[in-house]
């Protein structure tokens, strides 16, 4: 079937069976590999992406679902300059990124945890990183990451440039 | 300490740029044209004989390209080290669920599914032995065809024993005023590494060779046992080892055989071959951490001296071999804990079961033993009546003592540092008398929540020790572009060690870590520099950097002298400026220019062997390791006494790392081996039922998510080793080694309740024992037939 829905900024038209996964879709009829697959049963958050701005497991989603709506990618989150925003710079500095598998997931729940609180405190991070598992870092680099990375946005110190899409509304967290 | 321009200072790792892009590369994500997708039909039987295998209906199937088994390769696909027991498919018996027996390629998935759905296998089951001191009694069920037996001293299911031995610990344990004798036991672990394996091949023009994308930790051993199992040549197979999604020790093995797999299948395709593993296969067909069971008997006098030690272990090794009997070496050295004792005895035995197979996982054995003697330790302070700390301080080994092997210490031993640090960031001293205080104050309320605090110290031989020789190789290369190029046949699969790598050589060279491009692991680029395991990169392959940096800069040293018209020892530098006695700066690029002009090769390799070591299997005595990584752990618990719930509420580390090279890297490590051992205290056991793993995916097998650790403080001992580059040694396994007996010790600290079996779950910390088992899930998962 024709699946159209805007993806990364870009409206996209792609046919696909109408039983495969959003993430099914996006890795193998898009092409677009940033978005991994853990465990494909909902429990790992590789495969997260933002659904209409809400952080949702690719892998639970029906590729036909994503329909009319915006889907964002780690390949739809850059920096003005077509590098890395502010969020994936503060990955890099903070020393977040280890095997960097997770990677793309957790980048993608701590934009839906900014776009929802520029003053979360570790434990709200914390909350909000529970459904993405990270087996090298032990999480508190990529603590330290979202945390830094609020306190940038919330002085508008940094050249501020998220998603290529606007989140338009508050972003929910929505776990497995 | 010395002044450094790169080390110790804030960096980039040199692969994050691409990870946090999503733009990295692994395995899976390849997708080239004409390429063929795999998979293998795997045993649903935990023993059983190939009593018939066709895979020739698979090939009728519309889209199948290619079925193999292990007569498309030499000598059956027959592979392993140190005992060569596995193939690349079974050959005539199978021997865990989730053996491969045979493999296809085919277009898309439809096909290969119909296509291993077409395949005739017929099993015969046999009876399997799934409890390791069962599998080692006489008249057990043998698990392979007598591995190691020799006509004359037949070994059963016995894989290999190791010793330590000094003194006379049964004459002194008989004569100590406190005796502790108790029993203790570990638990499979799984890796969890969040990628899941995969390998593509690409065959070359004509079937003259073939590249394997694998994300194995040792791309030289992956090569070297497809030449071996093809039957072709080093210079007509290429290893290349794309991104790692994680390996903690866990990619090894089972990818040497998804790569020779993929290999055939693309020589006998001419296209190229992925194989990507679901998470259920990968949990079920991997290797896991041995579980172990350790039999402790300390001796001690009044005062808490420390006189015999004894300690026997048994190892499961399940189906096979794989690294294994290095493993249990490891363990049985490190069994007694970082302690002087007047005399020493373990005794480790290691056997074959039905159940999945066993092999590397950080820590390497020594996870395993410091888990029970750091709570045996505990068990003895309670006993006397001495602080826990106080005991290891004055039992704990000390520059210029002798250990339980019989090997002479350096200088470089801070035991005792990281034993005092520890105490004085956690504020040990107050908390455990408060604590212990206020626990007894609610001792009769069964609702109340209660809090401990625990220590563990450890001690972790550097590198391979007597486990194989230990040497790395690198090479450097200046370009026309006055860039520079690196390699290692050291890996980095996550651990930051090209970045380590960098910095090395741009501190030996004074030039901007920017110009040196670190290459990815490739065996037509790097040279074999054995396996990267063992914590071995930062000092093994630290050093062959600087050792080949140092090269490459006497050649600049020499242009530059050249040009001075002054002698090599006049040169000085400043940043990337070379100053001559006319202290007139001259720039790396003009000296470069200067070294091509006069006839100098601007490129290096260069050799580090680790310094001599040796171990004597028979007498149980040597130098096993050349050194050793020291360290301490506090953990701060809350124990739901209502519930069973523990919560680890913070964990201070303090590590004698020698100089930290790459800060953000170190702390990176620190806190993820603590998280491990976390997971290894509290939750993380993969159980066999008769041989049928009860846990194939992250809903039933659990990790620690963010809201289960805590904030973590890393304090690290900077005494410079001398045979590290720049002072520096390992981190990567003793992060996690001391971390579940910390958190066992604080959990007795508030409870009372001495939990000798891992991990401390809920129904253990709250009953005692584990509830009983609602049935089993024998279905094998695969959904693969089983004849």
């Amino acid at each position: 079937m024709k699946i159209r829905f805007t993806l990364n900024g870009e409206p996209v038209s792609v046919e696909a069976p109408a039983h495969i996964s959003l993430l099914h879709m996006l890795r193998d009829y898009i092409g677009l590999t940033g978005t991994k697959e853990g465990c494909d049963v909902g429990e790992c958050g590789a495969c997260s992406v933002l659904l209409d701005g809400k952080l949702v497991n690719s892998c639970l989603v029906l590729a036909p679902q994503a329909g009319g709506r915006t889907v964002v990618t780690i390949e739809g989150v850059r920096g003005a300059d077509g590098g890395p925003n502010d969020l994936q710079q503060n990955f890099i500095d903070h020393g977040a990124v280890q095997c960097g598998y997770c990677i793309p997931g957790m980048v993608l729940a701590g934009e839906a945890l900014l776009a929802r609180t520029l003053t979360p405190t570790r434990a709200e991070t914390r909350e909000a990183l529970s459904g993405n598992l990270c087996r090298c870092t032990g999480y508190q680099q990529i603590v330290d990451a979202i945390e830094a990375t609020a306190a940038e946005r919330r002085s508008g110190a940094a050249g501020r440039s998220t998603a290529a899409e606007p989140v338009a509304q508050p972003a929910e967290v929505v776990h497995g | 300490m010395a002044e450094f321009q790169y080390i110790g200072k804030p960096t980039e790792r040199v692969d994050a740029l691409d990870k946090v892009l999503g733009t990295a590369k692994y395995a899976g994500d390849y997708r080239l044209p004409g390429m063929l997708h795999a998979r293998c039909l795997r045993s649903e039987l935990p023993h059983a004989r190939i009593v018939r295998l066709d895979v020739t209906p698979a090939l009728q199937v519309p889209g199948v390209c290619a079925a193999i088994t292990g007569e498309d390769y030499v000598n059956h696909g027959n592979f392993g080290y140190p005992v060569a027991d596995m193939y690349m498919l079974a050959h005539e018996r199978v021997r865990y669920v989730g053996d491969a027996i045979a493999a296809v390629a085919a277009e898309d998935e439809e096909s290969l599914a119909a296509g291993l759905a077409a395949i005739i296998c017929e099993l015969e089951p046999l009876p399997g032995v799934f409890d390791p001191e069962e599998a080692l009694q006489p008249d057990a069920t043998l698990v392979g065809e007598q591995p190691w037996d020799s006509p004359t001293e037949p070994r059963g299911n016995l894989l290999v024993t190791h010793i330590v031995r000094k003194g006379d610990p049964d004459s002194l344990l008989a004569a100590s005023e406190v005796v502790l004798d108790e029993h203790y036991s570990t638990a499979h672990q799984e890796h969890a590494y969040i990628e899941t394996e995969a390998a593509v091949a690409v065959p070359w023009p004509n079937g003259s060779g073939v590249t394997v994308y694998s994300p194995s930790q040792s791309p030289f051993n992956d090569r070297n046992n497809l030449c071996k199992v093809l039957g072709l040549g080093v210079e007509n197979v290429r290893v290349i080892q794309p991104p790692v999604g994680g390996a903690f020790g866990g990619k090894d093995d089972q990818l040497y055989q998804t790569s020779g797999q993929v290999a055939r299948l693309a020589l006998l395709t001419g296209r190229p071959v992925r194989m990507a593993f679901h998470r259920e296969e990968s949990m079920i067909f991997s290797y896991k951490r041995n579980p172990m069971r350790v039999h402790i008997r300390l001796g001690a006098d009044r005062t808490g001296k420390l006189h015999a030690s004894k300690v026997d272990l048994v190892v499961d090794s399940g189906a096979y071999s794989a690294i294994t009997p290095f493993v249990a070496w490891r363990g049985n050295i490190h069994a007694m804990g970082a302690y002087r004792y007047d005399a020493c005895h373990v005794d480790t035995h290691v056997a074959y079961t039905n159940n999945g197979y066993t092999g590397a996982f950080r820590g390497f054995g020594n996870t395993e033993a410091t888990a029970c003697i750091e709570q045996a330790m505990d068990e003895l302070a309670d006993r006397l009546g001495i602080d826990p700390i106080d005991l290891r301080l004055l039992n704990g080994l000390r520059p210029g003592d002798e250990t339980a092997h019989g090997q002479r210490l350096g200088d470089d031993v801070a035991l005792i540092e990281c034993l005092e640090q520890v105490r004085r960031v956690s504020d040990w001293d107050r908390k455990r008398r408060e604590y212990t205080e206020k626990n007894a104050a609610v001792a009769g309320d069964p609702l109340a929540i209660r809090r401990g605090i625990g220590i563990a110290s450890f001690f972790h031989g550097l590198s391979l020790g007597a486990e194989g020789a230990d040497f790395a190789v690198s090479t450097i290369q200046v370009h026309d572009d006055n860039s520079l190029s690196l390699t290692s046949g050291v890996t980095d699969y996550g651990t930051g060690s090209r970045t380590v790598f960098t910095l090395i050589a741009a501190e030996v060279l004074g030039l901007k870590p920017e110009r040196i491009h670190m290459y990815r692991p490739d065996t037509d680029t790097a040279h074999d520099s054995g396996p990267t395991v063992a914590s071995r990169a930062t000092v093994v392959g630290g050093n062959a950097v600087r050792v080949t940096a140092e090269r490459l800069n006497s050649v600049l040293v020499n242009a530059a002298s050249d040009l001075f018209g002054c002698s090599a020892a006049q040169v000085l530098r400043d940043g990337e400026f070379f100053i001559g006695p006319q202290e007139e700066p001259v720039g790396f690029e003009d000296i470069v220019k200067h070294a091509r002009k006069i006839g100098l090769t601007l490129s290096a390799r260069g050799r580090w062997d680790a310094p001599n070591i040796h171990w004597s299997l028979e007498s149980g005595t040597g130098k096993p390791y050349f050194a050793y990584h020291y360290g301490a752990q506090v953990a701060e618990v809350t124990v739901d006494m209502g519930t069973g719930k523990v919560s680890v509420v913070k964990i201070w580390a303090a590590h004698n790392t020698g100089t930290v090279l790459f800060p953000q890297g170190i702390l990176g490590q620190l806190y993820g081996g603590i998280t491990q051992g976390i997971g290894y205290a509290l939750m993380e056991r993969v159980v066999f039922d008769q041989g049928y793993i009860q846990a194939t995916n992250f809903d039933e097998y659990l990790i620690p998510t963010a809201l289960d650790v805590p904030e973590i403080e890393g304090h690290f001992v900077q005494k410079p080793f001398s045979a590290g580059p720049f002072g520096a040694k390992n981190i990567g396994e003793p992060a996690m080694v001391p971390t579940a007996p910390a958190i066992l010790n604080a959990i007795y600290h508030a409870t009372g309740r001495r939990i000798r079996d891992l991990p401390a779950n809920l129904e253990r910390v709250l009953l005692g024992h584990d509830l009983r088992q609602q049935g089993s899930d024998r279905a094998c998962k695969l959904g693969l037939k089983a004849g």
